[in-house]
């Protein structure tokens, strides 16, 4: 099996993939944050059931959230049609839509990453950081979020790979445009719809495996830096 | 200038705490669970009382008649915690820099510097946290505090995790903050000793009230303090001045009112006044002096007081100071002690407990 070089399909599927992810990951990052440390820090009325919608897209068949997506941001849909409007900003049907149901996909991963990694800052230290004179933004950024930063990293890289395997949400929303939509997954999958499209579905398979690895060594990486960084955990310890 | 008045109300814990005060440091004492934690976090702005007043140097920092709450980071009220809290992704310098990077050069009361320099921390600055002893955490912790500002400094229990050696470490700095930055403090402990060592002014807190507040030598004499004095075996505490060491016989030579007393050896010069406790129940009262007994101490005075609880009678006698005496009922009535009686306090040296300097300086 010869596997380079790449063929153009091939290659524009990896590089829009790899936009997409880098997208999803950027676009689920202060939302994901925020409603990590929502959870982990406050109490308010609906706080389950804001959770439970969180975590709804990782129980759901995934066509179903890509359904919802269609509704609500498609060219007829109630917020799509006034983008369209008013902006002139399609979502259905482009890359921007597979970046958006990605993210929608990734989201409860990386809220759950977050809240973990937040809950697990110990609240005296920020205590004693406004009793320093900070601000609980100023708390916020400079004891909480990076203390929480080897959880934000899970959170990413998950999210990343999340977009990297996102399939049912992404055909249903976006569909399978060859050079717009068509990510690795949903490469792999039109060739194995094909006669002798066996050879091209391998070499992407080992292509997004090569990927996967990748991002998952990466993200270790990135944790035993970000944990020698912060020290051995607590002060007194 | 220290004043508040707060009621707090939790479920079952009720706290209703008052106090004004001009002393510079303050020791606040009581038994765990009597209320000093939700006193601190009240105070720190982490917990909202039901109602109540603080103002801390002709400043309010909390009037929930008048509607005004100042933020936790606004009120400049540090503190040392027990747990040292530093933040173990910043170098001791970052720590110690967190809440003065955060003031205007006319708002700092001290010099990076000189708290540096005070505290003994030059050769820590590059270091993390957890590479620390739990000694120098705490010295951190203080300098963090200190370097912030603080129109009150408080103390929760700042050595209560540090064992005895590391504890004398950090009491000489605790002793030089005092002594040298004017930042008034309220300390925190269930130790007396502890507190003791930094002042006498002591507040006692119990049952989420405080009880008493003023020199601890009337305070663990005040009705309401007395059960818990006695609990801890606090309730004769006196002032001896140290005549001379005798290291060979292993006691000291000291004086009471210009009554001499025979101490177990101490650890501080002479000449210097040192507290000491003697339980009542280790109070003997004779009607004379006796001769040929091993009890060393005897102090004559006058009865000044009985009262008996159950079958025990606590007999107060005046010797110069308030001595009482924790002894049976029917001794009391065998011995015929009445008031005004002239009697002798007998006490054994090994009987007698050190309780901290009274007046360090000498």
């Amino acid at each position: 099996m010869q596997l380079l070089p790449l063929s153009i399909e091939e290659i524009t599927a990896l590089t829009l993939s790899v936009k997409v992810a880098l997208w999803c990951t950027l676009v689920s990052l202060v939302p994901g944050v925020f409603l990590g440390w929502l959870l982990a820090r406050r109490n308010f009325p609906g706080k389950s059931l804001l959770d439970s919608l969180i975590h709804l897209p990782l129980v759901l068949p995934p066509v179903v959230p890509g359904y919802l997506l269609l509704l609500l941001l498609g060219n007829q849909g109630l917020l799509g049609k006034w983008l369209q409007e008013n902006f002139g900003i399609a979502i259905a049907f482009t890359w921007k839509g597979a970046v958006v149901a990605s993210a929608l996909m990734a989201l409860p991963l990386m809220v759950r990453s977050v809240r973990l990694a937040v809950s697990q800052v110990d609240l005296g230290l920020e205590e004693a950081a406004r009793t320093l004179g900070a601000t609980p933004w100023r708390v916020f950024f400079t004891i909480t979020l990076p203390l929480a930063v080897p959880g934000v990293l899970t959170g990413l890289i998950l999210a990343f790979s999340r977009s990297l395997g996102e399939f049912g949400a992404t055909i249903t929303f976006v569909g399978n445009i060859e050079g717009e939509t068509r990510t690795l997954p949903l490469a792999i999958y039109s060739y194995t719809q094909v006669p002798d499209g066996d050879l091209h579905a391998m070499r992407l398979v080992l292509l997004s495996v090569a990927l996967a690895l990748a991002a998952l060594f990466t993200s270790a990486w990135l944790e035993r830096r970000a944990t020698r960084m912060l020290g051995r955990g607590r002060g007194h310890d | 200038m220290i004043e508040f008045d707060l009621t707090l109300k939790r479920g079952n814990f009720n706290l209703r705490a008052a106090l004004r005060s001009e002393a510079p440091v303050i020791g606040l004492f009581g038994p765990s669970g009597a209320g000093k934690s939700s006193l601190l976090g009240i105070l720190s702005g982490r917990l909202r009382p039901t109602h109540g007043r603080i103002v801390i140097d002709g400043r309010c920092l909390l009037d929930t008649a008048a509607g005004l709450d100042v933020p936790a980071h606004e009120r400049h009220i540090g503190m040392v915690f027990q747990d040292s809290r530093l933040f173990p992704h910043f170098s001791v310098r970052r720590n110690l820099r967190y809440g003065y990077d955060l003031l205007k050069a006319a708002e700092r009361r001290f010099e990076f510097g000189q708290i540096v320099e005070l505290l003994e921390l030059g050769r820590l600055l590059e270091n993390k946290p957890h590479q620390l002893s739990g000694g120098e955490q705490q010295r951190v912790a203080l300098g963090r505090a200190l370097l912030a500002s603080p129109s009150l400094l408080l103390l929760d229990e700042p050595m209560a995790s540090l064992d005895e050696r590391l504890k004398s470490q950090i009491l000489p700095f605790l002793r030089r903050v005092k002594d040298e930055t004017q930042v008034p403090m309220i300390y925190v402990s269930h130790a007396i000793n502890e507190v003791l060592d930094l002042t006498q002014q002591i507040a006692v807190i119990q049952d989420g009230a405080i009880t008493a507040f003023g020199h601890f030598h009337e305070v663990l004499r005040d009705d309401r303090v007395l059960a818990l004095a006695q609990s801890l075996g606090l309730d004769n505490v006196l002032n001896a001045r140290i005549l001379q060491h005798h290291p060979a016989l292993g006691y000291s030579e000291a004086s009471i009112e210009g009554f001499p007393l025979v101490l177990p050896l101490m650890d501080v010069p002479e000449g210097s006044v040192v507290s000491v406790v003697v339980p009542a129940t280790n109070v003997a009262l004779s009607r004379g002096p006796l001769q040929g007994i091993s009890i060393q101490n005897q102090v004559p005075g006058t009865v000044t007081g009985i009262r008996t609880i159950g079958h025990r009678a606590l007999v107060t006698v005046d010797t110069g100071v308030d001595i009482i005496a924790e002894i049976s009922e029917k001794s009391v009535r065998d011995m015929g002690i009445a008031l005004q009686q002239q009697v002798y306090c007998l006490f054994k040296t090994q009987a007698i407990r050190p309780l901290g300097r009274y007046d360090h300086t000498g």
